[in-house]
C-alpha cells in the first residue's frame, strides 16, 4: 500500500460520548476516514501515522442526515466510521500528536 | 506556604513566595468539576462530558484562572504575616508555574516607612503677633479713598496727577507704524505707564490744545522692532479731567457700608475687617510654621511609588490650572519630575500628620465643624440651606472634617512646643513681598 493513498485514507478523530465509553472499556479509538476506505488501509494508516499496534479495525457506514431548510430539503453527506482497537498497552494521544 | 523576605536599599522589599501544588491542584479540580455541569463540548449532551475530556479542554485556562487568584491571596497572606505595609502595587515575576510543580514568585514593592514621631517639646514655634495701629487703619483708609478717586472735568492747564484724554499719531523716519495711533486714549501723568517723557511732555497742557513730542523709545521696549527708535508724536488734547479724593466724611463712610455714616463706626469696620485678615495670615503663618517644624523634626524617607503619583497628581492639577488660564494644550510642556520635590513633601508631611492623628487618637470636633460650617453658611442668603447641603453630602463633610482635623493637629503640635511670639507691625504681615 502506498503511503500517498495511506495519508488520505484518515479523516480525523471522531469525538463523542460512545466514543470515549469504548475507549475507556475496549481501548478502542474512533475515527471519521475516507467512504472508499478499507479495514487493511486503516489499520496501515494508524499504525503508520501514530505509530502503534492495531488489533483490529470495525467499521461502519452512516447515513448523512436529512435537513430541511424553508421547505427545500437537503441530504448531509453519507460518511465512513472505523472502531479501531489497539493492542493492549497501546494509546494515541492526540493533543501530543499535534 | 512558605514565605522569605529580602530587604533592598530603602523601603524596598522582595518577598519570595512559594505555594504548593496541592494548594493549587484542589482548587482547579473543584473548578474543573464544576464546570462539567456546565460545559458544553460538541459531540456530548451537556452535563454528560467526561471529566478526563473536560480537563482536556479547559484545563489550561483554568490553571491560569486559578494561579492569578492565588497570587493574589497567597501574597496578602504573605505581607500580613510579615507585617509588612505596601505602599505601592507589588511588582510580580513568576519564576515556577508549570503544573505539577507548584508555583513560585517574587513580588517586588515598596513598603511605608516606620514612623516614630519625634518630642516636639524641644522645638520653637514662631507665632506671629501684631496689634492694629491707629496709623495702619489711617493707612487702609487712604488706600480706599485711593481706590474711590472720581474725575472731574477741568478746564485749566493739565498737571501730575490729572487725566488727559488725547488722540495721538506715532512717525518713525516719517512713516507711521503699526500700533502707533490712537484716539480717546486716557493718560494719567506721573503715573510712569507711558513711555520715558510722554507724560512729562503732557504736563500743562491745555484743552484742544495740539503739541508734537519727541522721544525715542526705551532699548528694553516689549515690541523688538521699535525698541530704541527715535520717535515723533503729534498729539491733541481732547480732554482734562483733575483727580477729586472723596472726603472722609460721613457720606465715605455710607459709601463703605456704615449705614448711619458715623465715622467711629467706620474706623471699628475697617479694624474689624483688617484683623479678619490678619488673623487669617497669622493662622497661615502658624501653620505653615509648624509643617515646617514636623518635616525638620521627623526626616522620614518616602516610598518612590507614592511620590511619583504625589507628581502625577500635581502635574495634572498645575496643567489643569493652565488650561482654564486659556493655554492651550500643546503649550504645556509638564514633566512630573518637575514636582518631584513639592510631591516628597507633601507626601512626607500626609504620611508624618496621619500618623500623629492615629497615635495621638485625634478626631475631627463635631462641635468645630458645626461652627466651620455656620460660619461659611452665614454669608449665603439661606443659611439653613448651606448648612443641610454640607451635612447631606458625605464627601463635602468629610472635607470639612480633614480641614478641621488638620486645626486640631496644628494645635497640638502648638502645645507640645515651645511657643515663641514674634511682633510684626501689620504692613509686614500684609504684604511680605514689599520687604
Amino acid at each position: 500500500m502506498k503511503s500517498e493513498r495511506l495519508m488520505k485514507v484518515l479523516l480525523g478523530p471522531h469525538v463523542s460520548e460512545k466514543a470515549t465509553v469504548v475507549a475507556d472499556q475496549g481501548n478502542q479509538i474512533v475515527f471519521k476516514v475516507a467512504p472508499d476506505a478499507t479495514k487493511p488501509e486503516i489499520k496501515s494508516a494508524v499504525e503508520m501515522l501514530f505509530d502503534v499496534k492495531v488489533k483490529a479495525v470495525q467499521v461502519t457506514n452512516v447515513q448523512g442526515k436529512t435537513k430541511r431548510s424553508r421547505s427545500t430539503m437537503g441530504k448531509r453527506k453519507n460518511w465512513r466510521k472505523a472502531y479501531v482497537r489497539l493492542e493492549d498497552g497501546q494509546d494515541i494521544n492526540f493533543i501530543g500528536a499535534e | 506556604m512558605q514565605v522569605s523576605v529580602e530587604s533592598a536599599a530603602g523601603l524596598q522589599r522582595t518577598l519570595k513566595v512559594a505555594v504548593p501544588e496541592e494548594t493549587i491542584e484542589k482548587v482547579v479540580a473543584t473548578r474543573l468539576q464544576s464546570l462539567t455541569r456546565t460545559a458544553k463540548i460538541k459531540g456530548f449532551r451537556a452535563g454528560k462530558v467526561p471529566m478526563k475530556v473536560v480537563k482536556q479542554h479547559y484545563g489550561q485556562q483554568v490553571r491560569q484562572e486559578v494561579l492569578g487568584e492565588v497570587i493574589q491571596s497567597s501574597f496578602y497572606e504573605a505581607v500580613t504575616k510579615e507585617k509588612l505595609r505596601p505602599a505601592s502595587s507589588p511588582s510580580i515575576n513568576t519564576e515556577n508555574d508549570e503544573a505539577g510543580k507548584g508555583l513560585e514568585y517574587t513580588a517586588t514593592f515598596d513598603v511605608y516607612p516606620d514612623i516614630k514621631i519625634a518630642d516636639m517639646s524641644g522645638q520653637k514655634i514662631e507665632i506671629p503677633n501684631c496689634e492694629i495701629s491707629d496709623a495702619d487703619i489711617d493707612g487702609m483708609i487712604e488706600t480706599i479713598r485711593q481706590q474711590q478717586v472720581s474725575w472731574k472735568d477741568s478746564s485749566e492747564a493739565a498737571g501730575d496727577g490729572d487725566k488727559v484724554t488725547i488722540d495721538f499719531k506715532g512717525i518713525i523716519d516719517g512713516e507711521a507704524f503699526e500700533g502707533g495711533e490712537g484716539k480717546g486714549m486716557a493718560v494719567e501723568l506721573g503715573k510712569g505707564r507711558m513711555i520715558k517723557g510722554f507724560e512729562d511732555g503732557l504736563v500743562g497742557v491745555t484743552m484742544d490744545e495740539e503739541r508734537g513730542l519727541d522721544l525715542s523709545f526705551p532699548e528694553d521696549y516689549h515690541a523688538k522692532e521699535l525698541a530704541g527708535k527715535d520717535v515723533h508724536f503729534d498729539i491733541k488734547v481732547t480732554k482734562i479731567e483733575s483727580a477729586a479724593l472723596p472726603e472722609i466724611d460721613a457720606e465715605f463712610a455710607k459709601r463703605l457700608g456704615v449705614a448711619d455714616g458715623d465715622m467711629d463706626k467706620m474706623r471699628e469696620e475697617v479694624k474689624a475687617n483688617m484683623q479678619r485678615e490678619l488673623d487669617a495670615i497669622i493662622k497661615n503663618k502658624t501653620k505653615q510654621e509648624v509643617m515646617d517644624k514636623l518635616l525638620d523634626a521627623n526626616k522620614i524617607e518616602v516610598p518612590a511609588a507614592l511620590i511619583e503619583s504625589e507628581s502625577q497628581n500635581l502635574m495634572k492639577q498645575m496643567s489643569n490650572n493652565l488650561l482654564s488660564q486659556g493655554m492651550k494644550p500643546d503649550q504645556i510642556t509638564l514633566e512630573p519630575s518637575m514636582f518631584n520635590e513639592q510631591a516628597q513633601r507633601r507626601v512626607a508631611l500626609g504620611l508624618i500628620m496621619a500618623e500623629i492623628v492615629k497615635d495621638q487618637g485625634l478626631e475631627a470636633d463635631a462641635a468645630k465643624v458645626k461652627n466651620y460650617i455656620d460660619t461659611v453658611a452665614s454669608s449665603y442668603e439661606k443659611p439653613d440651606e448651606v448648612v443641610k447641603w454640607y451635612y447631606g453630602d458625605k464627601q463635602r463633610l468629610n472635607e470639612v472634617e480633614s480641614m478641621v482635623l488638620e486645626e486640631q493637629l496644628v494645635d497640638w503640635v502648638q502645645q507640645q512646643a515651645q511657643q515663641e511670639t514674634k511682633n510684626y507691625t501689620f504692613a509686614e504681615l500684609m504684604y511680605p513681598e514689599k520687604k
